[in-house]
Formats: structure tokens, sequence, C-alpha cells
């Protein structure tokens, strides 16, 4: 018996193919990865210029008008100027849509940057994706150089529909700006989204997990973002804040009234992301995938060969809650520090609205003669609100992934009937919205009287059990689309937080029917600490969250798992 | 004799020809079943079928005459689970996932799990994406083997196990059949069936075309021949015997293959002056890729070990 081998010679040679084939597979690739993501931010980036520009052509009719507009909106800037930079000519349209409608959109911009890169870095190495596209004929930096190209151009897509937005606010205010202006201001809103990219990718290199790469550059983002707040009220940070992504795209004014682009900082934002891209690129193949660039070897241990005795593991709801402990962890003081903030800040702020003739309907609206109560009412409770939204929409997520992930199988793998997962989903929802909402409470009771703000106990109590029915209500229309559509329910959850956010601020401007602002969720929260219950919206969302979980329950007994 | 598992006409219709068809099928308790069949042929549908992750199309499935359906809770009390893909536990350890899943079903003796660890060389005290497949895959076993159960219900066992492992879970299933337990396991090997059951059920393209047991399945089998030739290779006389199939002949080598009894063909023989004859077994590994290989795919002649000239 006889075997053939054919000579080496004879052998074909391996097929080259086009020297970006492969690349520009990925680049398209991640475009896809990007387009819900893009969606969003970019709705958001399209509304929020125009509302802003809505929102003061409809409260400014005279030129008296707009300079009282101008001199409140002046003089209530230093008060969030930790939040966002001060107002640059607030008495015209342009520059009221650049303070209201695009500072806080490079925020948005930024942390779709730090998701995107920690994402497609390491949620893509722990789903075993990247081992699969590096087994192509792709070396580690062509693919990763691949898909910080296709966030660059999601990201251009995005800072292009902002500036369609930022345009349709002006022409709605009738004024105007050159595209060089347009152009700048919108180089700057990328050159943050693609800094913020690259301190992604830097932090992903870092960390073996998503979740760790998220909080290492999420601390490193804070911290920039501080010391860019921290610069604007004291000015002789000016230097330092200059490392600052956000301080550098602050700088540039260009659409604002005498307002200026700032090339270099511009620049600089752009060569920030050009190197912590490279850095990335370069730290990539000189790292175990599945691994940080430095790793700590880890100390031998015992064996263990027995089941934790941990008691929480074993109830359920408490199990649930044991599992996502440093999440909860971080929702709750995060609660906590936003409410001892904005409260602290209710008699100064209270005090520059009662000065401010223009800003009396707003403290009336809340149901108070005291402007800091308005402020705690309206402006805590309001951030409040969306923080607890927020919260149930993360939760959702989680749902999803126990479907996409295959623990929703294992758990009913269990002698456990169906309809307990999602009982067991809402009371750890309801558990932990109420702690987070509890301890803001309590928060907001022990500043508030410090900031001459005195709050009805029995009050304050019904506004914070509201809060956790809001994040139940948000939470009930997750379990339910994610009976049916299990993928496209944080999305779907996302239209209605922005939808809840906006209506009931363009309703009074497009003069539309009450019934459509009770489509927002946070109208039908209302102002519980001062005006009382607004009953209509409490019995809505307790149908809401009847007909969700209900639905869910309903639903999640004759679904079909894993399929 | 108790039937652990029953299902009439049972059927999943994904469409486009996918899925399962018609499945009759009874596995008696105590016994250890073997759900052989090729990647897609339908043994993942029926195990999740029986688990009530997905429901059928028509037809009924029963685990100890309880409705698959109706009564999900009652039959997953009896029943030890193993899926064919882990879930993704994240950053949990291993003994937070025990301890977790043992919440929920209750009734998990700790020392149960502690002999299970030991038996299997796995260590609790990582972290689940720290684990190797295979050590996930020993997870999964820890889980579907770590309370009191009716009915085993394993989705491709030993896949990532290596061969250590998977003599020592072949053990586990011996002592788990000893004790009374029905084992039901799907696998696309023919040798761990050969291993571990005592009938098989063989699947292809969504629906069932063979029930047997291991010995009635040997009966399959069929002999390869080669035979040297001093003169003439009686080629026509050969292929005429019942039984003789794929005569080949090569200058004065003849090569066939042989089913049944070998005794007329040796009739044959005996007329011609044969100098070397040699006869090989077929592993059933290729009894399977003979008789039960998928209609559509080119036909693949039994190969004998030694190797064709």
């Amino acid at each position: 018996m006889s075997t053939v081998t054919p000579a080496a010679d004879a052998l074909a040679p391996p097929v080259r193919g086009p020297v970006w084939g492969s690349a520009g597979t990925m680049v398209r690739y991640g475009l896809r990865s990007h387009r819900w993501a893009l969606a969003g931010v970019a709705f958001l980036g399209f509304v929020s210029p125009y509302s802003a520009a809505a929102s003061y052509v409809a409260a400014t009719g005279t030129a008296a008008l707009r300079a009282s507009f101008g001199r409140q909106t002046t003089a209530l800037g230093p008060q969030l100027a930790y939040l966002v930079p001060l107002p640059i000519r607030p008495d015209t349209v342009a520059g009221y849509m650049w303070w209201k409608g695009l500072t806080w959109l490079a925020l948005v911009f930024a942390v779709w940057g730090l998701a995107a890169a920690t994402g497609l870095v390491r949620n893509e190495e722990e789903r075993g994706l990247v081992e699969t596209w590096i087994t192509q004929p792709l070396s580690r930096v062509r693919l990763l150089l691949s898909r910080a190209a296709a966030f660059t151009v999601a990201a251009l897509a995005a800072v292009l529909v902002t500036g369609l937005g930022t345009a349709a606010g002006l022409a709605a205010g009738k004024a105007s700006v050159g595209f060089p202006a347009l152009a700048g201001q919108g180089a700057a809103l990328l050159g943050v989204t693609l800094a913020c990219f690259g301190i992604g990718l830097a932090a992903a290199q870092l960390t073996s997990t998503r979740r760790a790469a998220l909080a290492l550059g999420g601390v490193v983002m804070l911290v920039l973002y501080v010391l860019d707040a921290l610069a604007r009220v004291n000015p002789g940070l000016d230097g330092v804040a200059a490392v600052s992504p956000f301080h550098l795209a602050d700088v540039t004014t260009a659409i604002v009234p005498g307002g200026h682009f700032e090339g270099g900082a511009t620049a600089a934002l752009f060569v920030i992301a050009a190197v912590l891209i490279a850095l990335a690129a370069l730290a990539f193949p000189r790292r175990d995938l599945g691994a940080a660039l430095v790793e700590r070897r880890s100390a031998e241990t015992a064996v263990v060969r027995t089941p934790s005795t941990n008691p929480l593991l074993r109830f359920p709801v408490l199990s649930s809650i044991w599992e996502q402990r440093i999440g909860t962890a971080g929702w709750v003081v995060g609660s906590i520090l936003a409410a001892g903030f904005v409260v602290s800040i209710a008699r100064s702020t209270g005090k520059l609205l009662a000065s401010v003739s223009g800003f009396q309907s707003f403290v009336h609206a809340a149901g108070t003669d005291s402007a800091a109560t308005a402020v705690v009412s309206s402006v805590w409770l309001s951030i409040s609100a969306l923080i607890v939204a927020a919260f149930a929409i993360a939760q959702t997520s989680r749902w999803a992934g126990d479907d996409a992930e295959g623990r929703l199988e294992m758990e009913i793998a269990q002698p456990v009937p169906r309809w307990r997962v999602v009982a067991e989903r809402g009371l750890t929802l309801a558990v932990v919205g109420l702690l987070m909402t509890a301890l803001g409470s309590l928060v907001t009771a022990a500043v508030a009287p410090g900031q001459g703000v005195h709050l009805d106990a029995g009050s304050l109590v019904v506004a914070t059990l509201l809060l956790a029915l809001l994040a139940l209500t948000v939470g009930a229309l997750g379990a339910l689309v994610i009976a049916r559509f299990p993928r496209v329910a944080v999305p779907v959850l996302g239209v209605v937080a922005v939808e809840s956010l906006y209506v009931p601020l363009l309703a009074p401007l497009f003069k539309w029917p009450g019934w459509v602002i009770d489509l927002s969720l946070f109208h039908l929260y209302g102002t519980p600490l001062t005006t009382g219950v607004y009953w209509t919206g409490l019995w809505l969302m307790v149908a809401i969250v009847v007909v969700g979980f209900g639905g869910a329950m309903a639903a999640m007994r004759v679904r079909e798992v894993g399929s | 004799m108790a039937v652990a598992i029953r299902t009439e006409g049972l059927t999943k219709d994904y469409g486009e020809a996918r899925g399962l068809f018609d499945l009759d099928l009874e596995v008696e308790a105590g016994e250890v079943f073997g759900y052989l069949g090729p990647n897609g042929s339908g043994k993942t549908t029926t195990i999740r079928l029986l688990m009530d992750m997905i429901h059928p199309t028509r037809g009924r499935a029963e685990i100890f005459g309880v409705d698959c359906h109706a009564e999900p809770v009652a039959v997953k009390r009896m029943v030890g689970y193993l899926p064919g893909e882990m879930p993704q536990w994240g950053g949990l350890r291993g003994r937070d996932v025990v301890a977790y899943v043992a919440g929920l079903r209750g009734g998990v003796d700790p020392a149960r799990v502690s002999s299970l660890t030991e038996r299997l060389d796995l260590d609790l005290g990582r972290r689940y994406r720290e684990y190797s497949s295979g050590n996930k895959r020993k997870l999964g076993l820890v889980l579907a083997l770590m309370h009191p159960s009716r009915l085993l219900l394993l989705d491709e066992p030993t896949n990532g196990l290596d061969p250590l492992i998977q003599q020592e879970f072949y053990r586990l299933v011996e002592e788990t059949s000893a004790e009374g337990a029905t084992v039901f396991l799907s696998s696309h090997v023919l040798s761990e069936m050969e291993r571990a059951c005592r009938r098989v059920g063989i699947l292809r393209r969504g629906r069932l075309v063979q029930v047997a047991r291991l010995d009635e399945l040997h009966h399959l089998r069929y002999h390869r021949l080669e035979a040297d030739f001093a003169g003439a290779v009686p080629a026509d006389a050969v292929a005429a015997v019942p039984g003789v199939e794929d005569v080949a002949v090569e200058d004065h080598h003849l090569s066939c293959t042989v089913h049944g009894a070998f005794g007329p063909l040796l009739q044959v023989l005996g007329r011609a002056q044969v100098l070397n004859l040699v006869t090989h077994e077929p592993t059933l590994e290729e009894v399977f890729l003979t008789y039960f290989r998928d209609p559509a795919e080119p036909a693949q002649a039994p190969v004998p070990t030694g190797g064709a000239r």
C-alpha cells in the first residue's frame, strides 16, 4: 500500500484577497452593530436642539421678552455650572439652543462612544466573536482599526443629524448661521465622541470583562467631566481642565452669536482619539484574548467542591438582588448623590427663580409659593423619575439577556412555574426601585431643612412610593415587550423614555390635547410632593403594571424559550 | 415494565422540512436509552419538547404518565436536565451557580454536590467565565445530577469532556441506572452508545428510523472480504452469491461486502485457488454511516480498517 503525497510545490498557493476586503467586511459589520444605538442617539441629536429652539420661540415673543429671558437664563447658569457650561447669549435662539440643546448632548455622545468601544472589544470577546474574526486572514490591528472606522462613520452620521436638528431649530427661530459655524460645532461634538470612544477602547485593553472596562472608562470619563465642571466655576483650573475632552468641546461656541470655533481644541480632541485608538491597536496584539494587557497571576487557592452557603442565593428575589449587588449599589449610591446635590442647591436656585418674573409660572405650576420647594418638587423629583426609569430599562436589558444567554432556560428547567420568573423580576425591580427612591428621599428629607425647604413627610412618602410605581410601570412595559420580542425591548423602552421626556415639553408649544400629555410616563407621575397625587396618572400606571406583568406572565406560559 | 417516556405523533414543524415529525417512542423505566442521529436530525428538539421549552405542533409527550406540556412543573420535579448549550453565568462562581439552581429546585444534598465535583474534578471556586468548555460541561452535569431524579435528560453530555472524565461520566450513568433511574442521552457518536446504552433510537432528518437493542444493531453488521487468487478470479460466481455486494476485481485481487452468513460464499471460493483471504468487521460507526446516511449524501462504501488497494 502506498500513500500519495503531493509535492510541496504542487500545492495551490494561498488565495490572497483584496487588501482591505476583510477589513471592509468588518467595517460593514461594525456599522450594522451600531445601527440601533445610532438611531437613538441621532433621534436625540435632532430633537434636543430643535425642541430647545421651539421652547425659546414660544417663550420669547418680543425683543423685551428675549432680553428678559436672556437675563434670567444667564442668572440661572451658575447654578447649573456643575452640569453644563455657562450660557452665552441666551437672549438669542442660537445661544439658547447651544446651551440648552447641545451642551448636554456631548455627554450623551460620549457615553455612546464609551459603551460602543467596550462592547466591540469585551462583549464580542466574551461571546467568542473576536476569536472567529481573527481566525480569518485579518490582523488584530486591522480588525480594531476597521471597527474604529465603522464607529467613526456612525458617529459622523449622528453628528450630521444633530446638525440638521440645529439648522431646523435655527430656522424655527428665524435665525441663521453659516455652514462653517455648523460644521465647527459638529466637529467639536464628533471630536469628544471619538475621544471618549478612544477612552473606552483603551480601558477595554486594560481589563478583562466588559463590566470592568465600562467601570474603568466610566470613572476616567467622570473625572474628566468633573474637572471640566470645576474649571467652569474656578477659572484657575482652566489649564488642568485642558486635558478633559469635555472642556475641549465646550470651548467651541461656533453657532452662538459672537462665539468662535476653537480649532486647536477641536484638533486636540481628534489627536486624543487617534492616540488612544492607536494605543489600543498596539495593545491588542500584545495580550491574550479574553485577558487584560497586564494580567495578575491568580494566587493559588484551595479547590472548592461545595456549593455556596450564602443563604441569599436560596431565596427568590434576594438571589437576584445579590447576583447584581454591585450594579444595584451603583444605582443606589447614584440616587443618593444626585438627591444630595440637587437639594443642596435648592435655596439658591429657588431665590434665583423667585427673582425672575419669567420663572414665576414654573413655581406656581409646581403648586407652591416657595421657589425652593418647587425646585425639590419639580427638578429633583423629575431627575429621580429619570433615574428610576433608566434603572427599569437596565433591568429589562438584563431580562432580555437571561433569555438570549440561556439562563432563562436553566431556570425553567427547574420545577418552578413560568409565571414565577416574571413575578420575581417584577418584585426585584420593585424592591430595588423602592430602596433607591427611599434612600434618595431620606437624603432629601435630611438636606431640605438646611435649604429652608420644609417638606410634608406624608407627601414625601407618597412621592417616594409613586417613584417605585413608575419604575414598575416602565418594567411592566419591558416585561410585556420581552414576552414576544426580547431583542427589541430595550430600544422600545428607550423610545418610550424619550417620548415621555419630550411630550410634556412640546405639548404646550404645539397645543396638543391632554390625552397626548398622558402618554408621558413622567407626566403620569406628576408632582406629588406639592400638588398631591395625580389620580388619573396613578390609575393609568397601576393599569399598565397589571396589564404589563399580567400579560407577560400569560405570554411566558405559552411562549417558547430559546428557540 | 413502567414507561418513562412516551411520545405519540410528536411533531415540531419549523417549516422547510426542519424539526421533528411523528415521533412515536417509548423508553422503559430504568433503562439507559441512547438517542442517536447526525447534527440537525431532531435530537435536541425532542429533548426540548420533553422539557416543555418548546411546544409541539401536534402530538403529545409524557414522562412517567405526566403530560409534558400540560404539567411541566410536575415533569421537572422528576427530571435532571443537561442542555445542549450551557447558559452564560458570567462572573458568578461555580459554587454560586450551584447554590442558585439548588435554591430554585430544593432538596439538594451538599454532600452529593461534593461527591460529584470530586469525581468530575471540578473546582467550584472559579468564576464561570474562567471555566473551559469542558469545565462548563462538568458544571452542567453537576446541576443535572445533584438532585434525586427519576429521569435524566442529557443532551450530548460528553461534549468537551476529556476521556478520563468521560469514563467517570459513564460510571455515573451506570450507578444512576442501577439506582433505578432512567437515562435518556443524545449523541451523534455511536461509540458512546456502545459504552452506555442498552437500546438506541436513530433519527434522521427529524424522523425516527429505527429503535433497537445494541445487539440487534450488531446484526446489521456486514463484513468486508478481500481475497487474492493464484489464477482467474471467479467474479461472476461470487457476485451471484446471495448477500454479496460491491464486488470489485483488480488483477488477481477481489474485494466484496458480505451480508449474513459466509457459508455460500466460502463454497464458491473453495472451488478456486485462494492464496490469501482477509475479512474486516466494520465498527458500529461504519454501520451507522452505511445504513442511516442521508439519502441526499453521496454513498459511502464501507471501507475496511486496513485500507483499500
